[in-house]
Order: structure tokens, then sequence, then C-alpha cells
């Protein structure tokens, strides 16, 4: 896998460089939007990480140009600016997610397995979280290379899961995702479905999590 | 006209109107008066000098000059009188009388041109005196007849009610259309007056300028220039912090990395205490960045330049399930939630703020694996947000204080920085929501926004567009929950 970082702070740069390489990733380093700009036009990344407040052209507008020309490379913004706002003109211009410096890492790391996770999922049609793979497009399920029988409705509640991973879905977005194949899906059903599911997990330690009151979550992967 | 510097205007102008009218009524009083009674003294001197024609024709058809008679019946006429006593003398020209009263002088009287008029006395009373001269007999007799003044008295009061009374009636109705007129006239000030009193320190808008009348235009302009001024130091102060915290954030950043660089490296021991109180240091600046940051950017001057709109609570209830998780599982807490749906008109990153805060405070002081819930609901006419702990509560006595800045219960365990309330009392008091701190199940604390009716997202929507100034703190002050016992409320002091 293979980052971009736009960073123009040198301490945070270097660390950041260091902690992914660390992490497994090959990691290239832009100081400015305009560089960032030349290394996406010429190489392919599976993700770029951007600091807001850059020199000249901020992380915004690099974003924006990137979304311009109809790039769907996964963007992660870094900002030091930090309120909710931000967060939002940050995913309004088309960031996928949104952190705040200063970060602990096992955090960055997750959230930048989920995007890329999501974004490969979209690109490769398959979905993998630890041992298991979800492949979308002929919808077979491995778990620890063993072939995973789901049903329909497993299948769904599964794959909604896990794209949004580490979030929390709703029980009631599940009822409407599902509600494709059944029109009388409740909330109780999804219940039960999930109960399935979490058996069929068990063998590869993949936990589904409750939510109180809201969901379910399938927690990020620790690195 | 100088009057004192504090007097309003309706007062200077009525003063100022009124005053010189009084005057004008006053003299056109005096005027009229004096013409009215010169009329009817011209009048009454006329039938005195009737009289004295009378006897004079009588005395020159007499054929004696020395002693002249009255008849009974005409001296009866001559000195019949409804509301005055007549006297009269006819005096020859040595002076001796001829006929009438003895004691009635003929004063000589100077003005020659007949007839004659004197005002005298006579018996103690005052009189109008006329003299007539006429030559009859050989030689010049001279008639004097005078009245009392009961009847000029009795006329001159006439004429003076008549004249008062009616001038009297028209000053007050002058006062009255005045007052009415000069209130009507500057309604437009009072309206301007009612904007600026009814404003929070928060609401900088403009005042309306198109309908206000010309003359106060310049000021309501130098007003709005003021507000304008006031905006922009409110945006620059915004802009600095904003600066500020990037500077602060981005080397805490580094630190951050290159210290979990180092763990990662071997470079310090990972399980040493000095490296714990290093990373527990780092936590705390880290939250004290973020929580002044947010603090400044809900003061009243940097909340003042943002738009109101509709806000779904439950919608910020359920999103903050994905921000908290990690950190209540890691503290053993169960993170509930309780989600109905509820509107309420705001800026929605300062409600997520208030509520993240919320949940931040009951996960730092609720020991591990203690519950917290959070709920987002319609309560009669209130949109409510809460956040309910089984922690260790806060004692009475604690409970307007833990709002202030930087306050801590003493001896609490928590590791917050103290802000944390200060900022959701701060956006509660913006959006006019009430605080409820309640004990929730013997221990424990719940702490609940309540926010003034919103019923659904249209209406959330209208009021939006019209932004209510956020006007006096419409604190919740019974708190209408079932089952809620006495609710401690505090919209902040």
């Amino acid at each position: 896998m293979r980052l971009l970082i736009v960073e123009d702070d040198a301490l945070v740069a270097l660390g950041l460089k260091q902690s992914l390489s660390k992490a497994g990733y090959t990691v290239d380093l832009a100081t400015s939007a305009e560089q960032a700009e030349r290394f996406l036009a010429a190489e392919k990344f599976d993700l770029a990480l951007v600091d807001i407040g850059l020199p000249k052209a901020d992380g915004l507008a690099l974003i924006r140009q990137l979304r311009g020309r109809g790039s769907a490379i996964p963007v992660l913004v870094l900002s030091a600016r930090g309120s909710l706002e931000d967060t939002i003109s940050g995913l309004d211009v088309g960031a996928d997610d949104y952190m705040t410096k200063p970060f602990r890492l096992p955090e960055l790391v997750a959230r930048i397995r989920a995007l890329i996770r999501r974004s490969h999922a979209v690109a490769h049609e398959e979905l993998c979280h630890r041992d298991l793979v979800l492949n979308t497009s002929e919808r077979m399920a491995t778990l620890a290379g063993a072939p995973l029988d789901l049903t329909n409705r497993e299948w769904a509640i599964l794959e909604a899961l896990l794209m949004a991973s580490p979030k929390v879905v709703s029980k009631d977005g599940l009822v409407q995702r599902l509600a494709g194949w059944d029109k009388d899906m409740t909330p109780n059903a999804v219940e039960v479905h999930v109960s399935r599911l979490r058996a069929k997990l068990q063998p590869g330690n993949i936990e589904i999590r409750t939510v109180r009151g809201i969901g379910y979550r399938v927690d990020a992967e620790q690195s | 006209m100088n009057f004192p510097a504090n007097w309003d205007l309706r007062q200077r102008l009525l003063l100022a109107i009124l005053i010189p009218l009084t005057f004008v009524f006053v003299l056109n009083v005096v005027l009229d008066y004096r013409l009215a009674k010169e009329t009817a003294d011209t009048a009454y001197d006329q039938s005195l000098v009737d009289a004295a024609l009378d006897i004079a024709a009588h005395i020159q058809s007499s054929h004696t000059s020395s002693l002249f008679e009255l008849s009974v019946e005409a001296e009866a006429m001559l000195r019949s009188d409804a509301s005055d006593h007549v006297y009269f003398a006819v005096r020859g020209s040595d002076g001796r009388l001829l006929a009438g009263d003895r004691e009635l002088p003929a004063a000589p009287h100077s003005s020659g041109t007949p007839p004659e008029f004197a005002d005298i006395r006579f018996k103690d009373e005052a009189m109008r005196e006329a003299l007539h001269r006429v030559r009859a007999h050989g030689e010049e007799i001279v008639i004097a007849v005078a009245e009392t003044t009961a009847k000029r008295d009795r006329a001159s009061r006439h004429i003076l009610t008549a004249m008062i009374l009616p001038n009297l009636g028209l000053i007050i109705a002058v006062f009255l259309v005045v007052y009415f007129g000069i209130r009507r006239g500057l309604a437009p000030l009072a309206r301007i007056e009612e904007q600026v009193a009814a404003r929070s320190p928060r609401d900088l808008r403009a005042l309306e300028f198109d309908r206000t009348p010309r003359e106060i235009r310049p000021l309501v302009a130098r007003l709005n220039q003021l507000f304008d001024l006031l905006r922009e130091a409110s945006a620059a102060q915004q802009r600095f912090l904003a600066d500020a915290a990037h500077q602060l954030r981005t080397p805490l950043a580094g630190l951050q990395t290159h210290i979990e660089l180092g763990v990662e490296e071997g470079h310090f021991d990972r399980g040493s205490e000095r490296l714990v109180h290093v990373e527990d240091a780092i936590a705390r600046m880290t939250h004290l960045v973020s929580q002044l940051l947010a603090y400044a950017r809900a003061e009243p001057s940097a909340a003042a330049i943002q738009p109101f709109e509709p806000v779904p609570l439950h919608v910020l209830a359920e999103q903050s399930a994905s921000t908290f998780l990690d950190q209540a599982i890691a503290k053993g807490i169960d993170l509930g939630f309780d989600i109905e749906p509820a509107f309420v008109a705001g800026i929605p990153w300062m409600l997520r703020e208030a509520l993240g805060n919320l949940i931040d405070n009951a996960l730092r002081y609720t020991p591990e694996k203690g519950v917290v819930t959070v709920r987002s609901r319609r309560v009669g006419d209130l949109a409510c947000l809460e956040v309910e702990d089984d922690g260790p509560g806060i004692p009475a006595a604690e409970r307007e204080r833990i709002f202030e800045r930087f306050y801590r219960i003493p001896g609490s365990s928590g590791d917050g920085c103290g802000l944390g309330l200060a900022i959701v009392r701060e956006i509660a008091e913006l959006h006019s929501a009430g605080i409820a701190l309640e004990e929730a199940g013997g221990c424990g604390l719940r702490i609940s926004l309540l926010f003034q009716g919103r019923d659904v997202a249209g209406t959330a929507a209208e009021d939006a567009a019209s932004r209510p100034s956020p006007g006096p703190r419409t604190a919740c002050t019974a708190c209408p929950l079932p089952g809620y016992g006495e609710p401690t409320t505090s919209t902040g002091s």
C-alpha cells in the first residue's frame, strides 16, 4: 500500500512517515499542495493524508482540485484547526475522513486501514477484515481461507458493518438496507440475523459489538 | 430653551411647545377680555348718558329755572334698575342743587367733550358717573347721573368665564393632541430603543435601517457601524484563536508521534512510570488546547456571527456513538443510547460540542465498568438532550460552581481540564436552553439540556430564518420531566 503524506511541518511529517512505514506502508512526502499535485498526477497512491494548513494553496483546495478532476483516491484530512465546522467543510469538499492534531498513531492507522478497505472494496470488489474476505462480485466469503456460507441478509448486514467499520451502524439503517429483499424486516429480525452472523464469525475472532440503543459495530483492526 | 440634560425627548418637545402656547393663550384671554369689557362698558355708559339726556329734556321743557320737580313716576323710572342703585343730581351754574341727591358729587371732569364719565366713590360704593351740561333758562345746568357697578361687575365676570373656559378647554385639547402626536411621532425611536434594549450582548446584527425616519438614520447608521466593528473584532479574535490552536497543535502532534515512535523503537521503556506521566501530560495538554479553542469559539462575541439552523438532536446523539465508543470501551464503560426524534434551532457544531463535552465528562468521571446513557427526546414543548451516568454524582453544594471555568470539584478523580461544563453552559445560553442537574438512580448524575419548543424540522427552519435574538435567559426553572424529583437548574449566572 502506498500513501502520500502532504504536510509542511517537518517534525510531524517525519514522525508520520517513519510511523506509517513501520506500519507497513510505502510512504511519500509532499510539503506543499503543488508538490502533492505533481506526485498524484505522476503516480498511483492508495491514500492521501492531507494537512489543511499548507503554505499557499491549502489542503481543502488540493482536495477540491483532486475531486474536480475525478480522482477517487481516499483522502484523510489532518487538521490543527480542529473544530467540527472544519470537519464538515473538509468532508464537504470530498475528504473521506478527518482527524484532528494531535492524534494517536494507532487510531490514525486504524482509520487509514478502514479507508483503504472501503476503497479497495469498491475498486477490487473485495472487502477484507482480519481473516475475513468478502468478494463482492462473486458473492463469495472466506474466513481464514475457508469458505463461509452466508444468507443474503447476513451478507448485506456484514457488508454494511464492514464498509462502515469502525463507525457504528444503526439498526434502523440495517432495516432500510434489507428492505430491498424483505419489506417486513424489523429491528428484532435484524437482531436474529446478527446473532447468527456472530456464531458464523466466531472462529475468525471477529466481533460484532452491540451498541446499546443504536445498533452494531465491527471494531477496527488493531495494528 | 435649555432643559436638564437627562430629560427625554418627549418631555422636551412637550414643554417647548406647551410653554409658549400657554403664554399665547393667556395673552389672548387678556386682550379678548379687555375688548369685551370695553364694549359692555360703552353700552352701560350710554344708558347712563340716556338718563342724563332724559333729565336735560325735562329741564328744557319746564318753565322755571330756579327749581324743578321730577314727577314721582319719572323719578321712580329714572332710579329703577334691577341690580344697581341709580343716583342723580341737577345743579345750576353756581352749584346749587336743583333736584336729586345732594351728596352726589359732581366731580369736575377733564375731558370736556360731552358726555363726561368718571369712576367715583359715593356712599362707600364704587360708582360710574356721567355728567351732562345743558344751557337752559339762561344758565348752564349740570346733570350728574351715577349708578353702582353691580351689573358691570357681573358682566365682567360673565365675560371672564365665557373667555377662560373655552380657552382652558382648548389648552387641554392642544396638550392632549400634542402629547399623543409626539408619542406617535417618536414611535420609531421607541422601537429602536426596544430593539437595542432587548438585545443580548451576543446579538451584533445591524439595526433595521430602511423603516427608520430620516432624522435618526445617521444615529442608526453609526450604531450599525459600531456593530460592524464589533463583529469584525470578534471575527478577528476567532481567526487569532484558530491560528493559535494551529500553532500549538502541530508541535503537539509532532511530540506525540515521536514519543510513540520512540516507544516503538525501544528508546523508552514501554511500561515505565515516567513514560506514562509524559503520555498523560501530552494527553492533558491536547485536551486543554482543544477545549480552549472550543470555549473561545462558543463565546458570545464569536458565536454571534453564526446562523441558526434546524438541528436533529437524535442524529447528533447517534453520531456521537462512533466518536466516543472507543473511549468507553477502553474504560470498560457500557455506553448506550436512548434516542427519540427531537429538533431544535441551533448551531450544529456547537450542539455537537456541547453533547460531546457532556459525554466526555461522564466517561471521565464514571468509574470503570460503569454505565453511561445518552438520550434525545421531546418532553412537552421541550427538546431534551441528556447524559446520565452512574458515577459519583455531584454534591448539591457544587452544582453551581461546576459551570465555572477551570473549576474542579476538590478531590475528584477525573483528569478533565475544567472547561467542559463551562463550554456547555456558554452553548446552552446561546441557545436559550436550560441545564438541569439531577441525581440519577440513587447516585450518579443526569445532565439535561432543555431547549425551548421547536416542534418539527419545518418550524425549526422558519425559526432559523428569523433568528430569534437569544434573549433574556429563559431558564427552564421547573423541569417538567416526569419522576425527576427536584431538579437543580442552571443557565449560568
